[in-house]
């Protein structure tokens, strides 16, 4: 089984990181999922690539400190985060996240925290590719 | 040695992505910070982060051991 927590330039399975998170509990009766996807436009401009760069180390450190927290803070009886680092086109998966609870309120929020707190803790940067340019994205609404 | 890091929109300003700077014995961060910025103080101005071994580091007075790595980082844009 692939582990919980993994930063790859290959896309991922949903369907694969869902049955994953099922194995590990027949308790679950639960599970969200965010899936980030790159989008063809940004702040009124076109956008035809998005390409990643992470600090690998650090942000799988972080990243697996992130689903340990989400684990005992929403009681949580697995999760994954799995994020792409390479460079995508309009409509590809950027990022997946999975949280598996006994009951549904649990595992939306903690899919929800997991990823506000992946966009301001985790060292990875988006650069788009606009028909203007290259630009770095600093923000993180 | 101490090994700088630089990423994203910093490595850009910076151009490069790592340089090696002589360890000295008593050396902190703010030691690291100030040549950096002496250097290239275009690109440390849009430094929000800054880890000494993969842990995010605020004091800048932290010493710093032989073989330390530093990373300079702009905010981050994951997800």
């Amino acid at each position: 089984m692939s582990e919980p927590v993994r930063i790859q330039e290959a896309d991922f399975s949903q369907d694969a990181e869902i049955a994953a998170l099922k194995a590990s509990s027949r308790r679950m009766g639960g599970i969200a999922t965010f899936l980030g996807c790159a989008r063809d436009f940004s702040e009124g401009r076109d956008v035809s690539e998005i390409s990643f760069e992470a600090y690998g180390s650090m942000a799988l450190a972080e990243m697996r400190k992130l689903r340990e927290e989400a684990i005992s803070k929403f009681d949580l009886l697995d999760a994954r985060i799995v994020h792409r680092v390479t460079t995508v086109q309009a409509g590809d998966n950027i990022v997946f996240i999975a949280a598996g609870a006994a009951h549904r309120a649990a595992a939306f929020d903690a899919c929800r925290w997991m990823i506000d707190e992946l966009k301001q803790r985790v060292p990875i940067w988006k650069k788009e590719v606009t028909p203007e340019g290259e630009s770095w994205v600093t923000q993180h609404p | 040695m101490i090994k700088v890091l630089f990423f994203g929109p910093v490595a850009d300003r910076v151009e490069t992505r790592e340089m090696d700077i002589e360890y000295a014995d008593g050396m902190t961060l703010h030691d690291i910070t100030h040549k950096v910025g002496m250097q290239y103080p275009g690109a440390l101005s849009i430094v929000s982060f800054i880890a000494v071994n993969q842990t995010q580091v605020h004091d800048k007075q932290t010493p710093l051991r032989d073989g330390d790595e530093i990373a300079f980082m702009a905010k981050f844009s994951g997800g």
